[in-house]
Formats: C-alpha cells, structure tokens, sequence
C-alpha cells in the first residue's frame, strides 16, 4: 500500500464514473469511503515518483501532520459527498478530481507539483460553485483563483531562478545555506504567499468568498467552507513552517495582513445581516487566526484548531444551506424559531458554534487555552489580546443568532432534515465535545505534531 | 531582454482583469497574463548561444551547454492548466450571457 492511492485512486474512478455515469454517484461514494479507509494501511514514507530521487524527481511526503491532513480532508470529504451524492449525481466525476487534487495537494512535497494540484483541486471548485447558479460569483472567483495561483507560480519560478530547485526541503536547505539576505527572498515569498491567500481567504484577496459562500447550496458550502479549507490551510502551514521566512519587514506586512483578516472578518461578521454571511465572514476570521498560529510556530495546535474549526463549519454549512434550500432565504428572520421544532439539529449546531467560540467543555476551548499559554510563555501579548477581544465579538454575535434560532412564540419555519444529516451532525458535535473534556490525546497530538517538524530555514 | 518583455505582458494582463468591465476582455487579459508568464518561465532557463538539451551522437557529453530544460516542462504544464481554464472561463461567460443578456459587468445589475 502506498500514499500514491490516494491520488490515483480518485482520478482513475473520475475517468471511469465518465463511462458508466449511471453508478458515478456510487462510485463516488465507494471511493470515498475507500481512501478514509485506506489511509489506516499507508506506512509513513517519503514516495518518489518515476524513479527519479528527490530533489532531481517529484516526491510525495506522508509524515504524521500530512496523515493527520488527509485524515481531517478525507472524512470531512466523505461526510459532505454522503449526505450529498444522491441530488448532485452529475458532478460526481468532478468531485473524483476534488478528492485526488486535495489529496495530492497535501502529499506532494515539490512546489510546482502543488501548484498543478492546487490548480485541479481549483477547477474542479469552480466546476462546483455553477450549481449555485450565480455565475457572475463564479466568474469572479475563476479570475481570482486563477491570478492567485499565477502569482504563485511567479514567486515559485523566481525562487527557481535563484536556487536551482523545485522541492520543498531543498529549497528550505539551499535558502538556509546560501546565507543571502533575508531581502533576496521576500518577493517571491510575498507573492506566494498572496497566491495562497486567495484560496485560503485571507483578507484583502478574498473578496471572492461572499459570492460563493453567500449563495452557496448545501454541496458547496460544506465543500469550499470546510473540505477546501481544510485543506488549503494544511498546506498553507507546512509553507509557513517549512520553508517561508518570513523576517523583519516582510513578517510585519505578513502579520499586518493576518491581524487585518481576523479583526475585519469578526467585524463584518458582527454587521452581517443573513445566516451564511455570518458564518463565511467568521470562517474567514479563523483562516487567518490558524495561519498566525502556524506561523507563530505552534504547528500541532494550529492544526489541530484548524480540524476543530472546519468540522464545526461542517455542521454549520450543512444545517443552514438546509433550512435554506427549504425555506428559499437565510436572513435570520426567516430562520428564527428553526431550531423549535428540530431539538437534534439545533443542539447540534448550538455545540458547533460554542465550539467555534472556545467555550469550555468543547474542543475548540482546549486549543485556544493553550494557543494562549503558548503566546504568554513565549512573552506575547499582543496577540492574546487581539485573540480574546475578536472572541468576545464573536461571542456577542453567535449568541444573538442562537438567540434568534431557538426562540419564537408562533408562526415556525418548517424544514425537514433527513436521518442523513441528522446523523452526520450529531456525531461530529459529539466529537467535539468528546474531546473538549478528554483532552489528554489532544494535547499529546499537539505536542507529537510540533516534535516532528522537520524544520529548515522555517520559522521555528 | 525576454524577461522585461514577460514582466510588461503579465503587468498588461493585470490592468485589463483590474480595468475591463466586459467579461471576455477580463478572460483575454487572464490569457496575457498567462502568456506573460509562461514566457517569463521560458526565459529564466534560457543560456545564451545554448544548445537543446538532447544528447545525440554528435553532442554526447554533459558539458556542452544546453539549455535547462525543466522550465520548459514547466512551461507545457501551464499552458495546458492555463487552457483548461480559459476554456471553463468561457462556458461561465456564455452562462452569464444567457443569463443577463450581456457581457458588460455593469449592465448586469448584480454584485
């Protein structure tokens, strides 16, 4: 067995769901569920491809945080697939692609490598976004996506220039070896990282997110809000860890730019008038939050609180897009009082949101806790600050919609919420909670995550 | 030189996908853009006077100087990505078309 499944797999199946497009939903869901299971008979390895050793040839890396990565990617993927395949059978083949260009996004460890699979997994996003059936939204994320991406490819080839190679470790090596000037690098850096910053949401690159989430279905929301983001913000972090150095001047635009995110994305939460606007603004709030904390170097915490916060806009994405194919809009008046009606949804949902907010009791709490012990031993106090004022915000505004979602006297919206979803929801939220009070295997897997880090000319 | 080229059509590329308002002039500058850039992959493995980098039995040894071939490669897997979506920007912009009756941004009515 091999990590290579994982990719070949899927994209093997989209050909195939082609041919036989009447099972392509089950195919889709059999492969699914079959890279979930697979990924517990892959042996931690560093995969090269074509017989070519690195740094001459591609690599794939399957160390402990890209299995965590694709553990959190894989089922969060086949959650959304199995509540969806059956209304959106067409684009079966399309999420085949998703799946094997997510994976191998997370796996491959050569930087022009992840350019073309960030580039597959992109497409087949934006494929995905045309059920929304708004395609000026989609139009624009194409462009945004597409000048993202080529800008990263501009950084990526510049680095190229000057170092001679294409993969991820070599290219940390060269860059710690050559002794240049921190200066030398921080264009194309910049421009990698802002490449990155339109798919993982960072303010101000993101203005794509309000078209797509804001009119997003229940396949689309779950997938760009939760599965996507999962993803990207993995990657995202094993560039911030491992090779980006980010010093002086550059890590202060890079910081600025962050800090802006979290404190104008909670803000235009808090102004957000209608369900989904509130949980894409305070979704784009936490991209950014996770990035801070990777690129403050407390790697296991970062990923983990990134697993906490996209299985939690799971259950949100996939209860509001809901209620809202039902009911026709998501402005909170016509989703007040839902909850009345549907206790299990509602608790379900009450738990994703406290979990979002770090609230004891529930995972996301352990993790902010100790996000916040960390900057305070490492004599940070900026951040905290900032971290604890957004959560009070974000308090305030969660509240108030939860507020609005269980309480109303009469005239209630109807929605029907099959076993399905039910299901799904309440297992994840029962997840969370489990470990918010059991946090021992947390904890020891923030620590394991941080250990391995094979770090050079990275932030740490 | 080819670099300054590159660099002028990838900033040309940029003014028109931030400038134009009409839906396939906005997919014609993502186009020169990519074009910019593609050239500008090219050119950074560029050697003056280079050979391609083949052995054959005239030119059999590693120190001749060829050309690096890797951008060129590069180069292959960008203009295939680069018309894959070029071609979805198109079928979006004919479902705007259908939509709105227009390709003119402004006269669509809509964010």
């Amino acid at each position: 067995m091999s990590a290579i499944l994982l990719i070949v797999i899927p994209l093997l199946a989209a050909f195939l769901s082609i041919l036989v497009k009447k099972y392509s939903a089950n195919i889709l869901l059999v492969v699914s569920f079959a890279s979930v299971v697979l990924l517990n008979y892959i042996p931690l390895e560093v995969i090269t491809i074509g017989g070519f050793a690195a740094p001459y040839g591609i690599n794939l890396i399957l160390d402990q945080y890209s299995l965590i990565a694709l553990y959190a990617v894989n089922v969060l993927f086949f959650l959304v697939v199995a509540i969806n395949c059956a209304k959106f059978k067409k684009l079966s083949s399309i999420l085949l692609v998703a799946l094997a260009g997510l994976n191998g996004m997370i796996l491959t460890g050569d930087l022009f490598n992840l350019f073309v699979f960030m580039e597959v997994s992109g497409i087949a996003a934006y494929l995905m976004t045309t059920t929304n059936q708004k395609p000026l939204a989609t139009f624009n994320y194409l462009v945004q996506g597409t000048v993202g991406s080529s800008l990263y490819l501009l950084g990526l080839i510049l680095l190229y220039a000057m170092f001679g190679t294409l993969n991820m470790q070599d290219m940390a090596f060269q860059i710690s070896s050559s002794g240049y000037h921190i200066a030398v690098t921080a264009f194309p850096f910049l421009l990698m990282f802002i490449g990155f910053g339109v798919e993982a949401k960072l303010l101000p690159f993101n203005s794509w997110v309000q078209g797509i989430l804001g009119s997003s279905n229940r396949l689309t929301g779950p997938m760009i809000a939760s599965v996507y983001a999962a993803a990207i913000g993995f990657v995202l972090g094993r560039l911030l860890t491992e090779l980006f150095v980010f010093e002086g001047t550059l890590l202060l635009i890079v910081t600025a730019i962050l800090g802006f995110s979290i404190v104008a994305g909670e803000a235009m939460a808090f102004g957000a008038k209608k369900v989904r606007e509130i949980l894409l603004f305070s979704s784009i709030a936490q991209a950014a939050l996770v990035a801070l904390v990777f690129l403050s170097g407390f790697t296991g915490l970062a990923a983990l609180l990134l697993i906490a916060n996209t299985a939690g806009k799971l259950i949100l994405f996939l209860i509001t897009n809901t209620a809202t194919d039902q009911l026709g809009n998501d402005d909170i008046s016509t989703l007040q009082g839902l909850f009345v009606n549907n206790k299990v949804v509602g608790v379900s949902f009450t738990v994703a949101v406290l979990n979002v907010l770090g609230l004891p009791m529930f995972f996301g709490f352990v993790l902010k806790m100790n996000i916040l012990l960390e900057f305070f031993q490492t004599d940070h106090l900026l951040w905290p600050a900032v971290i604890l004022i957004v959560s009070v915000v974000e308090g305030i505004y969660f509240i108030r919609l939860l507020l609005k979602l269980w309480f109303k006297e009469s005239d209630l919206p109807q929605v029907e919420f099959e076993f399905t979803l039910k299901y799904v929801v309440v297992v994840v939220a029962a997840l969370l909670i489990l470990f918010g009070v059991y946090t021992a295997p947390v904890e020891q897997a923030a620590d394991d995550l941080t250990a391995i880090q094979y770090i050079e000319g990275g932030n740490l | 030189m080819l670099q300054y080229a590159a660099i002028v059509l990838i900033m040309l590329g940029l003014y028109g996908i931030l400038t134009k308002r009409n839906v396939i002039k906005i997919i014609v500058s993502l186009n020169i853009l990519e074009i910019g850039l593609n050239l500008f992959i090219v050119s950074v493995g560029f050697v003056d006077g280079g050979l391609a980098p083949i052995f054959t039995s005239q030119n059999a040894t590693n120190d001749l100087n060829f050309v690096d071939p890797l951008p060129q490669a590069l180069v292959l897997t960008a203009i295939v990505i680069g018309v894959g979506t070029t071609a979805l920007g198109l079928a979006i912009a004919k479902t705007i078309y259908a939509k709105y009756g227009t390709f003119n941004l402004d006269e669509m009515g809509e964010k």
